[in-house]
């Protein structure tokens, strides 16, 4: 399992996916930064004055996350981004669920609110976090990750 | 000691794109045709401030305020099929367009202030009649909201069909739309 994790083209693979998902997610939410915002105004966290700077500010974030991932560029801070972002919606999923709300997170656009909804998006959250771990992890071993995957890329062509 | 220094840079990293996020998010936001205000309002202070823009002057009415009434799938198919009501879709316009109650008009309660000007001379004649509300299902908050800020505008007979459009096209019933 460690080896298939470590893998260099198992890394290959997983990066523009996590991408993709980030830039999809971040894409959905600029279509309507009211809703996303009465979203967030829905887990009964955050003051007035931050929601909808959050609303306005977290789809750039993720645009930007996901592109990053996909063209390899500081995939330290980018992973570490990730990282944060799943443990902070999986908390706000978990706080909401402890206290009986049914709200929907928003993070792929709207949709009726459930609670099996809400474990799933806590179990998405829980999957993206272990990628991102993965991916930092990896690139935190090694100094210059570029020649990496080009020796990876290499290793599989026969060069 | 050498990866907690990376990660310490690494948090320097996030922080600096966060806040690049930030800038970017508020230069899109000032381009945009309504721009997010900077401090959150509920859904039913936004609806609150349509209702004032809409009329200003409402005090009187709120007196004698009656609240709307929550209606029943039969009652609201009778009031759509022997057009005895007046139909208003509170769900966001591209969900009206795409299907909706037949004669239905859409009046989205994220949208309320313009609609209801497009409208207003209409549901103003009748103040005095049916008028019945539906938007998504028993979840949305959207014809109550919209309900509530017809009767604070002087209508008294304002109907919300609670099981909104989940209920009425899962019964098959008739449907106008794309």
């Amino acid at each position: 399992m460690k080896k298939v994790l470590s893998n260099r083209w198992f890394i290959l693979v997983l990066r523009p996916i996590l991408g993709a998902v980030f830039i999809y997610a971040g894409i959905v939410k600029t279509q309507s930064p009211q809703s996303f915002a009465d979203n967030i105004a829905g887990f009964q966290l955050l003051p007035n004055e931050v929601i909808n700077l959050l609303a306005l500010s977290l789809p750039v974030f993720e645009i930007i996350v996901g592109v990053m991932l996909i063209i390899g560029l500081q995939l330290r801070i980018v992973s570490m981004s990730v990282l944060i972002l799943s443990i902070v919606f999986a908390l706000a999923l978990g706080s909401a669920l402890t206290r009986g709300l049914n709200v929907d997170c928003g993070c792929f656009g709207d949709g009726k609110p459930t609670v099996f909804k809400m474990w799933m998006s806590l179990g998405r959250d829980v999957l993206l976090g272990i990628a991102a771990l993965i991916i930092w992890r990896l690139y935190s071993f090694i100094s210059n990750p570029r020649p990496v995957e080009s020796e990876a890329l290499g290793d599989a062509s026969g060069v | 000691m050498k990866n907690v220094t990376k990660f310490g840079k690494d948090m320097i990293g996030v922080w600096l794109l966060a806040t690049a996020s930030i800038c970017v998010a508020l230069l899109i936001n000032q381009l945009r045709d309504h721009p997010l205000p900077l401090v959150y309002a509920s859904k039913t202070q936004r609806m609150e401030t349509a209702v004032s823009k809409v009329a200003p002057v409402v005090a009187p009415v709120l007196a004698t305020m009656d609240h709307p009434q929550i209606i029943s799938l039969e009652e609201f198919r009778d009031l759509v099929e022997n057009k005895k009501a007046i139909v208003l879709d509170a769900r966001p316009e591209i969900f009206h367009r795409l299907g909706h109650v037949p004669g239905a008009i859409s009046l989205p309660r994220e949208d309320f202030e313009n609609v209801y000007a497009k409208y207003k001379g209409l549901l103003e004649s009748y103040r005095d009649q049916a008028i019945a509300v539906y938007c998504s299902g028993s979840n949305c908050e959207d014809s109550d909201m919209v309900a509530n800020g017809l009767v604070k505008l002087g209508c008294h007979r304002v109907l919300v069909f609670k099981g909104g459009w989940d209920q009425w096209s899962g019964a098959k019933l008739p449907q106008e739309g794309q």
